[in-house]
């Protein structure tokens, strides 16, 4: 069987890969590219990323913006209101992301975009408990237990030494 | 902080919040788009902080408003 080559750690080249950060780049595409320009788009994008590992992707989808976006292209102002918006998970050297970032924004079809370092796993956010519920301070005020009282009454000589021995263990 | 009620007691604890989840962050923001305050949401200050970053994060994606008027 053949050896994998390790480096001067003694980290295999699979090891080393594995180690890389993971980023997560989102954008959005300017609606003018249309639903069959924008798997070439992607492809271009992912061509950006070179020798990363890719993880895991959201082909875009076409989606209305939560505000008017606005860029400056070619000497006039471009407003949009709709773009469509994907995302790439991948594992990459960190030297590689100044010159994605570059690239995107040099893009004409890249609306916007965003680089994050993220996780390799997919981030889902579970409650805590069953129920969800309402965002503001509703719903009945937390009342701490009440101590309870200790029983109290009459405890008779012999009863008590009894007890003082079983705690002593008979030691005097 | 301990919870000041039994709603903020029941709501959901993360490790980590996802930018594009914007229907979970949508619920940590009042009814001008602001970020609700800790002594609102009920999270734990590393958990507050992580809400406020992916909240700006979908704002700064157009996924969320930064204002509703």
């Amino acid at each position: 069987m053949a050896e994998t080559p390790r480096s001067e750690e003694g980290l295999t080249q699979a090891d080393i890969e594995q180690k890389r950060p993971v980023y997560e780049v989102g954008f959005h595409l300017v609606p003018t590219v249309g639903e069959q320009g924008v798997g070439a788009v992607v492809e271009k994008i992912r061509k950006l990323l070179g020798g990363a590992e890719f993880i895991s992707e959201g082909f875009p989808t076409r989606m209305t913006l939560a505000y008017t976006v606005e860029r400056a292209a070619q000497g006039k102002r471009e407003k949009y209101r709709e773009s469509y918006f994907g995302w790439i998970k991948f594992a990459t050297e960190k030297e590689h992301i100044p010159a994605l970032e570059a690239a995107l924004l040099a893009m004409p079809e890249a609306l916007r975009s965003l680089i994050i370092e993220t996780v390799r796993e997919d981030i889902k956010t579970e409650p805590r408990r069953a129920v969800f519920s309402s965002d503001r301070l509703e719903g009945q005020t937390l009342v701490a237990p009440k101590p309870v009282a200790e029983k109290g009454g009459e405890v008779s000589e012999e009863e008590l030494e009894k007890s003082l021995e079983a705690l002593t263990g008979g030691v005097e | 902080m301990p919870p000041k009620t039994t709603e903020q007691y029941y709501s959901p604890q993360f490790i980590r919040v996802d930018y594009k989840d914007t229907e979970l962050l949508k619920k940590f923001l009042n009814p001008h788009g602001k970020i609700m305050p800790r002594r609102r949401t009920g999270l734990s200050a590393p958990q507050q902080r992580m809400l406020s970053q992916a909240i700006k994060r979908a704002r700064f994606m157009a996924l969320l408003p930064y204002i509703i008027r």
